[in-house]
């Protein structure tokens, strides 16, 4: 099986790729056009100089070979989503060739722009054309995946990648597009157009795949992906494939990239996440595991390496791998939904060191791990209770209200210990040193 | 009154001319739009009536280049060119009548045709038909905005018998135009005498970031003229036009330019057509212009709008330039003609290392009767542009100035510059006429 | 190449061109005459030319990355016919 991807990627730059309309902001349908965004007569497109920047960015850190030249081409077909009719894109000399990144070659980036959004509407469509010119890359990869697993785990990488270069910025699963390949040994190729989100790609390939493994692919063919129903479905033979007639974007001037410029982009490119793995495991001296879940996003890498600064780094991944991502997950949170600025690392550095000195319990580490999370810093920590009084004063209570447990104990029962232990940190709402006092009420009965 | 004296007094006379204007268009179809309410304002051009050609957007005022598709289409911004020249105080009276989108040399392929101001019979010549017959017939001081894209404005000037300038490639902003072959279209200025040009020119001209073709560079300082080329293969022309134009200089030099002459015209049209088709695809029924009622499929509705509303002159040209550009024909005609245009380039710069300005009729025939250019076939229609579409091609800086008569009707002169030597080529036009 | 009806008809099919039978007719005899013309370029040798794509070279034109108001929702829609609640409204897309 042979699958290969051509990834759409949406750039974070504040305005779109040839106006000054805003990326981000309000989505009411057609409040962020102009006339050039809605291709009226007279207007032509200017292009945004951070476009070109991030596209190097990536393209250097995907290994590409930059093309000192390239330039704009018009892509020309109908349709209602474009505003011109044509779409501004990279055709003959794209920005950037032939790099390679996870052991698959990628064929080329290019750069263009997105088309409008339409809603089907009964006999109807209704169009909005926020989306129209919205910055975008276009990564194309050869056919290197195995399977459509690969596929998946080799885009989740990707994003990573994406997002350690700030260029992209990660919302929902969905904002991902991919145009899929898939050929199996024997079969003619097949392309599955416009699948939104990682899931999707990957689920969309296992059925293909599937189908062609029932019925071989005798011809080309380019199909569309139902997410619904889980099915693709045909919708052209490559045969009868449109004429682009691409022209060179004749309002647009050619690129060339000069060596101080592809320099200065270079040093924008910060350490990336198999650089960073390799140091978690080298300096941090973190198993395999814990570095690469640490590394997979960029906000915890940092939260990590800065943590680290204070505390143990192994306590400071475990506590982070366990602790954190584990109360995010119960929240139904997301990294980049944290809001955790100097202080809050300052507060976690104390938090883990208290912890590592049996100052405070699980239980209160959890209970500040949630205050950090919805703060974004932890504050004041009380420390858990190891005052022998305190602690004798508790247990005696436990002894006298549960005598029949402390019979049970008495005889040989383990577990009953458990329970009282469990009781005394009922009463101490939850504030008790747990072995101190399992030791006391050792001594006492 | 010329322009410099006009504006040196402090004259005002909008509602005069506006007057005029619809006198004179009922006879003439020189405006697609007139503005009744036009109003000037305090700057370097105070006052200064200027009409427009239709393919230039004014904000508010309807801009339909001429064609039907485009009926009602009211830009919601103004082209730089405009913006600079209000913010000086011109008014603008009216947008002037076109062939649709330009493609014509008579202006005779639009719902309003306009006629020429010596012979009704005649055409004024095109694309600018109306704005060089505007320009030839008011009393008053006045300058057209017009637009050249392989010839469009020398040859309503030749054929009217006024001044026409088209400008270095990139000088003045496209922003706002209305798309031909974007590169090729310059904005130009047409005057009734060649010293009316400058003031206007030095307003519209500069870079523009809204325009990125548009050139950062500065004119050239230098306007000496010191050695004049003809250009040997346009003097095979009437002996009549030919005089008179030879007529015009003392000391001059015959120069060739072979590759113009076999290819220009070719060159010419495969990226003018190229360029156009693309352009149209985005008059479909949908943002503005004409529509229909909603029926079918967006692949139906597209094509009903299109085959109703362009003309068969726009539908020949999409047909061509789709052809052009088509997978198998591209590197052959699209690719070929734009290293051709390289050729060419190349050939005017090496004639303008021995020469100052080169010299040509700027039509081969005077103007044509309506019922001379009905017969004329495609092919003999583009022929036309023999003259002209050299120094467009090139970018080159070109003014048409009048030589002389061939009974009642004018003949042209084109003056050719190199690029970025406009003022030496209005300086040289100044002379002759 | 062959300039025929066929020819006509699947570049005006591409080009969302409608054409009257009368019309193709017109059409391919008239092409004919002009691509034979145009096909004149063949004769010149162009090896090691590069294309010019504007009669002056021009290079590396950027906008920055700044945001500037966009238009109202009124004036983005004012001039399209077929509009509904904001959207522009187009004939069907799919055919489901």
């Amino acid at each position: 099986m042979k699958i290969g991807l051509e990834i759409h990627v949406e750039l974070n730059s504040k305005s779109k790729i040839f106006c000054s309309c805003a990326t981000q902001g309000s989505n009411v349908p057609n409040t962020r056009t102009c006339e050039i965004c809605l291709g009226m007569p007279g207007s032509k497109p200017s292009f945004n100089r951070e476009v070109l920047h991030k596209a190097l960015k990536v393209a250097l850190a995907l290994g590409c070979k930059i093309n000192k030249e390239s330039f704009f081409s018009r892509k020309n077909y109908f349709y209602p989503d474009m505003t011109k009719n044509f779409q501004i894109t990279q055709y003959e000399l794209p920005l950037a060739e032939n790099g390679k990144f996870e052991g698959i070659n990628i064929r080329r980036i290019h750069m263009e722009e997105d088309p409008g959004a339409l809603i089907h509407f009964g006999s109807i469509t209704l169009i909005d054309y926020n989306r129209s010119g919205m910055p975008l890359i276009e990564i194309v990869t050869e056919p290197d995946f195995k399977t459509p697993k690969e596929a998946r785990t080799f885009l989740n990488k990707l994003i990573t990648l994406l997002e350690y270069l700030n260029v992209y910025v990660r919302e929902e699963e969905t904002t991902l597009k991919a145009d899929a390949n898939i050929s199996l040994e024997g079969g003619e190729r097949v392309e599955i157009k416009n699948v939104t989100g990682l899931r999707e790609i990957e689920r969309c390939l296992e059925y293909e795949a599937k189908r062609q493994e029932i019925e071989l692919a005798t011809f080309k063919e380019t199909r569309g992906w139902d997410a619904e129903k889980g099915v693709t479905y045909s919708l052209r033979k490559k045969e009868s494939e449109n004429d682009y007639g691409y022209l060179t974007e004749c309002d647009l001037p050619m690129l060339e990239l000069s060596d101080t410029l592809l320099n200065e982009i270079k040093k924008e490119i910060p350490e990336l996440p198999n650089q960073k793995i390799k140091n978690f495991i080298d300096k941090y001296k973190l198993n395999k595991d814990d570095a690469e879940v640490i590394a997979s996003d960029l906000k915890l890498a940092e939260l990590f390496e800065q943590i680290s600064h204070k505390i143990d780094a192994k306590i400071a991944a475990n506590y982070l791998r366990r602790d954190l991502l584990g109360q995010l997950e119960y929240n139904k949170l997301q990294v980049k939904d944290l809001k955790i600025g100097e202080h809050g690392v300052k507060d976690i550095g104390v938090m883990l060191n208290l912890y590592q000195k049996n100052k405070i319990n699980n239980n209160i580490l959890k209970t500040l791990t949630i205050r950090l999370i919805k703060e974004g810093k932890i504050g004041e920590i009380k420390e858990q209770v190891s005052d022998d009084s305190q602690l004798k004063k508790w247990c005696k209570e436990a002894i006298e209200n549960n005598k029949s447990v402390v019979e049970d104990y008495k005889k040989g029962n383990e577990n009953s210990l458990n329970f009282l232990v469990g009781y005394v940190m009922k009463l101490s709402n939850k504030s008790a040193n747990p072995q101190k006092v399992r030791e006391i009420l050792k001594e006492m009965i | 009154m010329n322009v410099n004296e006009y504006l040196s007094k402090g004259k005002n006379e909008v509602k005069e001319i506006i007057k005029e204007a619809r006198e004179i268009n009922k006879k003439y179809n020189y405006f697609n739009y007139i503005d009744e309410d036009a109003t000037g304002g305090k700057g370097k051009l105070s006052n200064l009536p200027v009409s427009v050609k239709d393919c230039i957007c004014v904000k508010d005022m309807e801009s339909r280049a001429g064609s039907l598709i485009l009926k009602g289409y009211k830009p919601v911004f103004d082209a730089t060119v405009i913006s600079r020249l209000r913010k000086e105080g011109v008014a603008i009276i009216g947008k002037t009548s076109q062939d649709e989108f330009g493609f014509g040399s008579f202006s005779t392929n639009t719902d309003n045709i306009p006629k020429n101001p010596i012979d009704v019979e005649r055409s004024t010549g095109g694309s600018s038909g109306g704005s060089g017959g505007f320009t030839a017939i008011t009393k008053y001081t006045h300058v057209s905005i017009a637009e050249s894209t392989g010839g469009s404005i020398a040859c309503p000037a030749g054929f009217c018998g006024v001044a026409g300038f088209t400008p270095t490639y990139g000088v003045v902003s496209r922003y706002g135009l209305i798309d031909y072959a974007n590169s090729l279209d310059k904005i130009g200025v047409m005057a009734k005498k060649v010293n009316e040009i400058k003031p206007v020119f030095d307003i519209i001209r500069g870079y523009d970031e809204k325009d990125s073709t548009s050139l950062k560079l500065d004119l050239n300082k230098d306007e000496k003229i010191k050695k004049i080329g003809v250009i040997k293969e346009t003097l095979n022309v009437d002996e009549k036009i030919k005089d008179a134009v030879l007529s015009k200089l003392k000391d001059y030099e015959e120069v060739s330019l072979p590759l113009v002459e076999k290819y220009g015209v070719t060159a010419y049209y495969i990226i003018a057509l190229s360029e156009a088709s693309t352009n149209l695809a985005k008059y479909s029924g949908l943002r503005y212009g004409e529509s229909l009622d909603l029926k079918g499929n967006y692949n139906e509705y597209f094509s009903d709008v299109r085959s109703k509303f362009f003309s068969t002159e726009s539908k020949r040209r999409i047909i061509l330039g789709t052809f052009a550009r088509m997978a198998g024909y591209r590197d052959a005609y699209y690719l070929k003609a734009m290293k051709v245009r390289n050729l060419i380039i190349q050939e005017y710069k090496k004639a303008f290392k021995k020469y100052d300005v080169l010299i040509s009729p700027t039509m081969p025939i005077i103007a044509p009767k309506f019922s001379e250019i009905s017969k004329l076939t495609p092919l003999e229609n583009y022929m036309m542009d023999i003259m002209t579409v050299g120094p467009n091609l090139a970018g080159l800086p070109h003014l048409s100035v009048n030589a002389g008569f061939i009974g009642k009707m004018p003949v042209g002169l084109m003056v050719i510059g190199n690029h970025l030597d406009d003022n030496k080529v209005l300086k040289f036009g100044e002379k002759i006429e | 190449m062959k300039i025929d009806k066929e020819l006509i008809e699947s570049i005006s099919k591409n080009a969302r061109l409608k054409l009257s039978d009368k019309e193709i007719e017109k059409f391919s005899h008239e092409l004919k005459d002009v691509l034979e013309a145009f096909s004149k370029l063949k004769e010149v040798n162009t090896d090691k030319v590069e294309p010019a794509f504007h009669p002056i070279k021009i290079v590396n034109r950027f906008r920055e990355d700044i945001v500037k108001e966009s238009l109202k929702q009124e004036d983005a829609l004012k001039n399209a016919k077929h509009k509904k609640d904001g959207y522009f409204v187009a004939p069907k897309t799919i055919d489901k």
